[in-house]
């Protein structure tokens, strides 16, 4: 019997055929895709790519695409990511991912434990080799030989490198798995590495965030399902439908910015009247993710929404590039006095030294 | 290229330096100077020191030069008048009023200010970025100024300005990504901090000096040896 494909999986889980087509448009729009992108990787009949409504392009290659698996695993993180994508308020899309698209294997999702889902892991592995997608969360460390993260009695980056060996793609969401994260901060006790450290010769896309929008992890799956290929990345192998502009750029607070009103402190009128939290070590001008378009719980609210300066934790080395409250035109070091008195003391030593010689070579003519 | 991390580096370590010989380098200078010494009055003092002093900071004060009716200079050479005026007062804005920059003095000195609203700032930016257009123009133009201009006055020219213009682009998320408009403008005013004390830029602390001796030398009305 042929595989099922992934709408024949939707519609035997009772969904009709209108929720999977609604579905589909919460897909494209989870995407971000306004044109078919290019489908030459995708094993997709070439008439699909052509003028065709993006939505039923997604709909065409869903019916006749069958499931691909998706092993999860979990290293140094707090499984914030996975929290985040289980919370999220798009049911359909994420039981589209979750259910449909069959993750095989996830550490903290599994209702299996122990050695069985271990060897349910080694056969998905196995069965499915060349084809899987691998969504890592949380770093890896290197240091004392990777004894610092094991699962199962074996270190993180081995079973990171065993699974990128036969994995299709592999997608790094969090900033721990992408840039190291947390972990990773200085003095970085464990030498965790994000996964692109490490794997080089496998296409790394990376889902930054603390945690990573949901929907941009699942929307960068679902690509990869429906198209067969990858979205298109920025230089840090990020999805730009998801991380092409800054949150600055969407911000509900710009226009405050725009006018010079900023709260200055988080208990003042400034703060009660929404004012730009720039002063308040917003970094939002250079962070790039979808914090302020996608938002977080459906649409609800996100950190800027509710008070918070954004920490720009979809950027590496995001807990060390300066304080979080402190404004980001603000240098990162800072001279402390006794460089400073160092400094000047150096130059009074320099230029007494040299005045003093050119007046005794004055008195000597 | 990483921009995030080249900006983390001109934001960190090369700020720091660029400012360390920055101080170094302007306490240099005012050694140097300091060590000239004032000349000895060999007439007697008739006037006032003190009063001729306080007279030309006045007069600074109150920018006579700018007064058409005043002083002949003016009429002789407005366009330097008011594009050099322009640029100091838009440098002077941007620096110390501009929300960004005061936050950097905060995080320097432990102290903030108020400061002026963006578009405020952004007009007078934009008024210190054509004068010095401007005054490039003139200087290439005139044939005295010509002459008067070799490489470190091109030089300058160019230290200041690559601040401005970049800091112009980053604000208004022109053309580079802000990160890297960012970068430049980080690493463009690590130059400027580094070239400032070997250059006739230092005129912001020197001035003061010849503003004093000047005043000085006014207030004695006496007979110059």
């Amino acid at each position: 019997m042929a595989e099922k494909t992934i709408y024949e999986h939707f519609k035997s889980q009772g969904f009709s055929r209108r929720d999977f087509m609604k579905a589909c448009g919460a897909l494209v729009g989870a995407m971000g895709l306004r044109s078919v992108p290019p489908v030459a990787a995708s094993n997709l009949p070439s008439h699909l790519s052509r003028g065709a409504k993006v939505v039923h392009t997604v709909a065409k290659a869903l019916e006749s695409k069958p499931r691909v698996p998706v092993i999860w695993l979990e290293f140094q993180d707090c499984a914030g990511c996975s929290e985040a994508l289980t919370r999220s308020q798009s049911p359909t899309l994420i039981d589209l991912v979750l259910k449909e698209i069959s993750i095989e294997y996830h550490e903290t999702l599994s209702a299996a434990a122990g050695h069985q889902i271990e060897a349910n892991k080694q056969a998905i592995m196995e069965a499915y080799r060349g084809q899987y997608l691998l969504v890592v969360e949380g770093s890896i460390p290197l240091g004392a030989d990777g004894a610092y993260c094991t699962v199962g009695g074996r270190s993180a980056l081995d079973q990171l490198k065993e699974a990128a060996d036969g994995a299709a793609a592999i997608i790094a969401t969090g900033n721990c798995a992408a840039f190291g994260g947390l972990p990773a901060a200085n003095p970085n006790p464990t030498d965790a590495k994000g996964v692109w450290d490490i794997i080089t010769d496998k296409p790394v896309v990376n889902i930054p965030g603390c945690p990573a929008i949901p929907e941009a992890t699942t929307g960068t799956i679902a690509h990869f399902i429906v198209f067969g290929g990858l979205p298109e990345l920025d230089s840090l192998n990020r999805p730009k439908p998801f991380y092409g502009v800054t949150v600055h750029d969407r911000c509900l607070r710009r226009p405050f910015y725009e006018a010079g009103k900023f709260a200055k402190s988080f208990d003042d009128e400034g703060a009660r009247e929404g004012w730009c939290l720039y002063k308040l070590g917003c970094k939002g001008p250079t962070t790039y993710n979808a914090c302020a378009s996608i938002k977080w719980d459906g649409g609800l609210s996100f950190p800027i929404q509710s008070g918070h300066p954004c920490l720009g934790c979809s950027e590496p080395n995001f807990w060390d590039g300066g304080g979080f409250y402190q404004g980001q035109s603000a240098p990162l070091n800072r001279p402390t006095i006794g460089m400073v008195g160092g400094a000047a003391a150096l130059g009074v030593v320099a230029g007494g030294v040299l005045a003093a010689t050119n007046k005794s070579q004055q008195k000597e003519k | 290229m990483d921009w995030n991390a080249f900006l983390e580096f001109t934001r960190g370590p090369m700020f720091q330096v660029a400012l360390l010989i920055f101080i170094a380098g302007m306490f240099f200078r005012l050694v140097r100077i300091l060590m000239l010494g004032w000349s000895k009055d060999l007439a007697p003092t008739r006037g006032s020191k003190a009063g001729g002093v306080a007279k030309s900071y006045l007069k600074a004060f109150l920018i006579l030069p700018f007064y058409p009716w005043v002083k002949g200079t003016f009429r002789r050479n407005p366009i330097m008048y008011v594009a050099g005026g322009l640029f100091h007062l838009g440098l002077f804005t941007v620096i110390f009023l501009g929300t960004p920059h005061m936050l950097v003095w905060k995080s320097l000195l432990g102290f903030g200010w108020p400061t002026l609203a963006l578009p405020i700032v952004d007009w007078l930016a934009v008024g210190a970025i054509i004068a010095m257009l401007v005054l490039l123009l003139v200087r290439v133009s005139t044939p005295l100024l010509k002459m008067l201009s070799g490489p470190a006055e091109y030089l300058n020219w160019l230290v200041v300005f690559l601040p401005m213009i970049s800091g112009y682009v980053m604000t208004h998320h022109l053309f580079f990504p802000y990160e890297v408009a960012y970068s430049l403008h980080m690493l463009s005013i690590n130059i400027m901090l580094i070239w400032i004390p070997f250059s006739r830029i230092s005129h912001f602390m020197f001035y003061f000096f010849s503003r004093t001796a000047h005043g000085a030398e006014w207030g004695r009305v006496s007979v110059n040896p």
